[in-house]
């Protein structure tokens, strides 16, 4: 009786009680809800940054994708991701994903759903029309490093051996130009020597300009699980997460960073501890480098960066005395205005010092967007698909029995960089853009420049995900794509490894993968003959890696899809009659001092430093460096803005970091609404006073939609990738009232 | 070169080629076709990875409790942990069960960050516990886990307002609040709780921590919690933040400047008044003759609006239908106790409004003085609700002040309206000193004083105005009119009591 009551007095069960109830979710996983228990699992690398995390995703009966965990057999991520890992499947079910493609209507203005047929019409006769009044190369192409490696190879071909334009550059301009040129003059190759068991193994790891506590939490997981208790070094003019948890932070002036690194050099070689017979061995210009250093005495370096002698003499001593010392950067380094050569001082200081081809050792550019490495090698933008060079007639003779077309439909010169298409939009000789999968008019430096342009071109073509980011909603025409997670194909992580990318969600409407999307523009082109070899994703992949064969990235004996995933990922090169079992999980290059120059040695390469372009003033006092405000946030938020868990996860609006002296000056306090001005632009943000940004700068994460309105634009020479990392600025308190208009994202 | 499609139009071709992407693109593979690739995929020997490393072999001792523990020098601000909770236990869109938040340095001297992940407690004490009207939370005898019965919830959300931590998250779907029950069901078969298992740097474990009990009830736990959260006082939280580095002194949440403006609770709002008001004008028209106003027009009049209140609080629940179980927790619960006093009211003044209206032929239930002692009594069950979150806009002296003003401002209204008029002129100029600064810029006073001063101006400006045209009517006789701006002006006055509030949280990220 009293039982009775208790239970109607308690009601321990019932339909709310069990909505949360968890079931055991087969297929090795662990408890899940009980209501998304999996009938299935897919596996699936992430599509978000570079690290290459595999997912396992969890499916219905109708093998639609209903949750995801991360995969504990996988190499790379041994069951662990980060938020956006978490929350990939969430953007895909996002209420602005385009359904159909969308025509700007002349006489409104307005953006209108059209057929296929009539948008594939519109594209074709609008760019062949911009073709015959301002000739072949007046249309050109703005691509990606967030689409698959087989999507990236046949936009190349399409556009350069179908369509005939050259102008075809990708994002990864902005990120990772500048690895794939440093190391191909260093290395003969744009290869990255390590794999990611290196973070376990080394004594000393030396990060710069990189914050991997928050850009790649999954790869920091290994500096943490390093048994050696290694030194941690951060070169960071910033306090970041990432300098917390060293040993050893260098808070140097920003862009002093190769005045450093020379000067690092310098000091390796006053203590003797360079590596003679690796040098003698496997390098050239070593004596020309070590000449050259003459110009960088002690005084210098501590005048030029502002460390302290302390500090220098213990990073130099670290260098000089641990046995396997790893050098790894990202975009502190790339997105500077010398960076090339800076990349190329951090692959110095491995090669003098031997810290190469050995575990736990190398100097390593960890990539920045999922599929980077596969638009470094198949983008077919400024090297011809495969690695090869537009301007040798054997390699496109080469490229071209291959692929099974005229070698005459090969261009013989390599496309305008992204800023020099930019450029040409500006002097009138790109007529019409197509831009896919990237949201230019957010991310590229001096935004503000782009939107303007959009008046000088006849036709902007936006092939996305949504009609929504700050590109498209420029755009003559709109195109539908499914994104990841609603395709297969492949991506190459920054460890080389080839990762597979499954179909587990059905895309929105008529959207339609890029692949096809590129397939159907090359028949109503007219040159889809030249792609019936290009029948699916998977007989593309067997294409790229003939392509592949006898190059340094050579994966021609990968079987297929189901062979990587198999093997849990493969890294290249890995030629036919590779031994899967003998060659192992994880494999680094160079172990035999062999380099992919035709002499087989790497190369110093060094130039004296230049000043930052733009410097503070009298009245722009203050330097402000962009960057990764958050683990949650990917580039623009064109995806990661659609989840609420994300969303929760970093502040919802643009903030400043400031100096707490700087701000007692300007008499700011923490939430004060202040205007961030540059020579070029203004954008609006909240106060945050914080001693890890160092006085006289200022940070702002680069996720906000009106940061790239203040960054200057200035190129590295050789890379040309933007410099987003300084430029001069001036800090005030902003007019009331515009906090609300100007705070989104 | 293959003649042009343009010259020689294949549309035909096109639009079958067209069909075919199309449809394909919706194809997916079953989970049939993928079960061999998955299997392949498993651990060799088939097992289950349920990273049991993070948490204890055996189940706690008679004095001791499950707890998170949190490695600060370990946590680098990944945040993975959210989200994998979300994932795990398949919660809304918009639920989170752990939150991230920041603690940084305001010397220039000593830069400083560092992340805070923070879910329940699972306190001691639990707040949410003892606030919870029909006992719908439970602590786990075993574990000390604090778990909610969420078909038991009547979406009441004092919780909400119970809880220092932000814990106990209300659900407009469910019209309950669910909150983080430390994974127990994967606890159960010797899983790691999601957060734990989400963590790539293994930040989160669970551990057995000692507790001191009383006659069987845990009192404490021996804990010195975290810098810049609530006082671990109130609740006893059990999570254990370690670090081997000390804080810095000058140490900050960074959301500490954040101005936040809270839930109106409008029905709250408006039951707080309508019954305070009403219980005033009966008690009035139990003691005295009025001048204009017959006895009986003023108890219905009275009786109708709290009555109305009565309403407007069942609106506020997300529950209604499961509201009859709201007298369980009279032990703890001052939403309990506020509840069934307010039935005896309801009975009382019921009955004393039937007898003047003559329905009744026996005289009322009880002495008319009784009204006043079972009115006093509702309105400070009503006022003990808010002071037991030790909030400090919500002090006694505040809340006593402001809910009991209210009912006697109401009764001297019919009886002395001069009197009334003075009275709420004084309750304007108290409530002026919101606006006042506060000697430390982020206490909580000084956030409630900078919301009034800031989003809230208008509100409060708009109450100001209605107070005062009410004081000016009610001084020269214009009662109805006088009385009815009054009211108004005590609704506004209630919703600035809810939105001004500072609630406690843990550290939050920084925040407009």
């Amino acid at each position: 009786m009293n039982e009775r009551i208790a239970r109607t007095l308690t009601a321990r069960e019932g339909p709310m009680t069990s909505e949360l109830v968890l079931h055991p979710g087969g297929f090795g996983l662990g408890s899940v809800p009980a209501r998304l228990t999996p009938e299935g699992t897919a596996q699936s690398v992430c599509g978000f940054c570079s690290t290459g995390c595999s997912l396992t995703v969890h499916l219905d009966h109708t093998g639609q994708a209903i949750n995801l965990t991360p995969n504990p057999q996988y190499p790379v991520n041994l069951g662990m991701a980060c938020p956006k890992g978490w929350e990939a499947l969430t953007p895909l079910g996002a209420p602005d994903r385009g359904r159909s493609p969308l025509l700007r209507n002349k006489i409104t203005g307005q953006m209108e759903a059209v057929s296929w047929s009539k948008a594939l019409d519109t594209f074709v006769n609008r760019l062949k029309d911009v073709q015959s009044r301002h000739g072949q190369h007046a249309v050109a192409v703005l691509s990606t490093g967030q689409i698959t490696t087989e999507e990236m190879a046949l936009l190349g071909a399409l556009t350069k051996f179908g369509m005939g334009l050259i102008h075809l550059d990708s994002n990864t301009r902005q990120c990772m130009a500048t690895s794939h040129v440093a190391y191909r003059q260093s290395f003969g190759f744009d290869a990255p020597p390590y794999t990611y068991a290196d973070f376990e193994e080394s004594d000393a790891l030396i990060f710069i300009g990189s914050n991997p506590c928050i850009a790649h939490p999954i790869m920091w997981q290994r500096v943490m699980r390093n048994p050696h208790n290694p030194d941690i070094v951060v070169i960071d003019p910033r306090v970041t997460e990432t300098a917390m948890a060293a040993t050893l932070h260098v808070p140097l002036r920003p862009k002093s960073d190769l005045v450093l690194l020379y000067g690092l050099a310098r000091g390796l070689l006053d203590r003797g501890a360079v590596d003679k017979a690796f040098v003698e061995a496997h390098t050239n210009r070593f004596d020309e480098f070590r000449t050259f250093l003459a110009d960088f005495p002690y005084e210098r370096i501590l005048r030029d960066t502002a460390l302290s002698s302390a500090t220098f003499d213990r990073l130099t001593e670290i260098v000089a005395t641990r046995k396997r010392v790893s050098f790894w950067w990202t975009m502190g380094v790339n997105q500077g205005h010398e960076s090339t050569r800076t990349a190329q001082a951090i692959i110095n200081l491995a090669l003098m010092t031997g810290n190469i081809g050995r575990p736990g050792t190398g100097a390593n550019s960890i990539t920045g967007q999922c599929n980077a490495m596969g638009s470094r090698l198949f983008g077919n933008a400024s090297s011809l698909m495969g690695g090869y060079d537009f301007a040798s007639a054997s390699h496109r003779a080469h490229v071209a029995r291959i692929l099974g077309i005229p070698p005459d439909l090969i261009p013989t010169f390599k496309s305008w960089a992204y800023d020099e298409i930019i450029d040409g939009i500006d002097h009138g000789k790109i007529r019409a853009l197509w831009v896919i999968a990237t949201n230019t008019a957010h991310s590229w430096i001096n935004q503000s420049r782009f939107a303007a342009l959009r008046e000088k071109l006849d036709f902007l073509v936006v092939q996305d995900m949504y009609p929504t980011t700050e590109t498209a909603r420029l755009a003559d025409l709109f195109l539908p794509a499914a994104g990841w997670g609603e395709k297969d194909g492949v991506l190459i992580n920054s460890e080389r490894r080839l990762g597979v990318i499954r179909k587990v969600s059905r895309a929105p409407g008529e959207s339609l993968s890029d692949f096809s999307i590129f397939k159907l523009i090359a028949e109503r082109w007219g040159c889809g003959y030249l792609f019936t070899r290009w029948k699916s994703p998977e007989a593309t992949f067997g294409i790229l890696g003939e392509l592949s064969r006898g190059q340094p990235c050579d994966f021609s004996g990968i079987k297929g899809y189901d062979h990587i995933e198999s093997a849990r990922g493969i890294q290249w090169p890995y030629a036919s009659g590779s031994a899967n079992a003998a060659i192992g999980h994880e494999r680094r290059l160079f172990s035999d001092g062999q380099f992919y120059t035709a002499d087989g040695r790497a190369v110093f390469h060094f130039d004296a430093p230049r000043p930052m372009p733009e410097p503070p003033d009298y009245d722009y006092p203050f330097l402000l460096l962009t960057g990764r405000g958050s683990s949650s946030q990917w580039h623009t938020g064109s995806r990661t803005d659609k989840s609420e868990v994300l969303r929760r996860l970093a502040p919802t609006a643009l903030y400043v970091e400031i100096n707490p002296k700087d701000a007692m000056g300007l008499n700011l306090e923490n939430n004060d609404t202040v205007t961030v001005r540059s020579r070029r632009g203004t954008a609006v943000a909240f106060v945050v006073i914080t001693p890890n940004i160092q006085s006289g700068q200022l940070f702002m994460p680069m996720h906000f939609a009106h940061v790239n309105r203040l960054t200057h634009p200035s190129f590295d020479p050789h890379s040309r990738q933007p410099c987003y990392k300084a430029c001069a600025v001036r800090i005030d308190r902003a007019p009331t009232g515009l906090d609300e208009a100007d705070s989104s994202f | 070169m293959r003649p042009d499609i343009e010259a020689s139009p294949k549309t035909g071709s096109l639009s079958g080629f067209l069909a075919e992407l199309l449809a394909e693109q919706r194809v997916l593979d079953t989970p049939v076709s993928r079960f061999s690739r998955a299997h392949d995929m498993q651990a060799p020997d088939g097992s289950v990875t349920r990273f049991s490393e993070l948490i204890p072999l055996s189940q706690p001792d008679v004095d001791e409790q499950y707890a998170f523990q949190v490695d600060l020098d370990s946590c680098t601000g990944c945040k993975a942990c959210v989200a994998g909770c979300h994932a795990l236990n398949g919660l809304d869109e918009d639920e989170t069960w752990r939150d991230v938040g920041l603690l940084v340095s305001d010397d220039a001297a000593h830069p400083f960050q560092q992340t805070i992940t923070t879910a329940c407690h699972h306190c001691a004490d639990p707040a949410c516990l003892n606030g919870c009207p029909v006992l719908a939370y439970e602590k786990d005898p075993v574990t000390g886990i604090v778990r909610h019965l969420d078909d038991q919830c009547i979406g009441c959300q004092y919780c909400v307002l119970k809880c220092p931590y932000d814990v106990p998250k209300y659900s407009e779907r469910l019209g309950i609040v669910r909150k983080c029950d430390m994974c127990h069901g994967r606890l159960t078969v010797g899983e790691a709780p999601a957060c734990a298992q989400a963590c790539p740097t293994r930040a989160i474990s669970i551990v057995k921590i000692p507790v001191i009990r009383r006659n069987g009830d845990p009192i404490g736990t021996p804990s010195t919690f975290l810098p810049c959260a609530p006082d671990p006082a109130i609740t006893q939280p059990t999570t254990r933040y370690v670090t081997s580095k000390p804080f810095p002194s000058s140490l900050r949440r960074a959301d500490a400047n954040a101005l936040t403006v809270q839930c109106a609770h409008t029905p709250l709002a408006a039951m707080l008044v309508l019954t305070q008001l009403g219980i005033g004008l009966q008690v009035a028209s139990s003691v005295a003759i009025t001048r204009e106003f017959t006895a009986t027009s003023i108890a219905t009049t009275g009786y109708t609006l709290f009555v109305a209140g009565l309403v407007a609080s069942v609106a506020h629940l997300g529950q209604p239908l499961r509201a009859w179980r709201i007298f369980l927790n009279l032990r703890r619960s001052w939403l309990s106790r506020e509840a069934v006093v307010f039935g005896v009211v309801m009975v009382v003044s019921g009955s004393h409004l039937a007898a003047t209206w003559g329905i009744l032929p026996i005289a009322p239930l009880l002495a008319n003085g009784s009204l006043i002692v079972l009115g006093t009594a509702a309105i400070a069950c009503s006022a003990m609700i808010y002071v037991d979150t030790q909030r400090q806009f919500w002090s006694p002296a505040w809340t006593f002040g402001k809910f009991l003003s209210t009912a006697a401002i109401s009764a001297m209204s019919v009886l002395h309206p001069l009197a009334a008029s003075g009275a709420l002129l004084m309750k304007l100029a108290a409530e002026g000193t919101h606006l006042l600064p506060s000697n430390r810029p982020e206490s909580p006073m000084s956030l409630s004083a900078r919301l009034l001063r800031g989003p809230l101006l208008t509100t409060f400006l708009v109450r100001i105005g209605l107070g005062f045209a009410a004081a000016v009517l009610l001084a020269t006789d214009n009662l109805r009119t006088g009385f009815a701006l009054f009211a108004i002006g005590e609704f506004v006055e209630r919703t600035f009591f809810f939105r001004a509030v500072s609630a406690p949280g843990m550290p939050g990220l920084p925040k407009r």
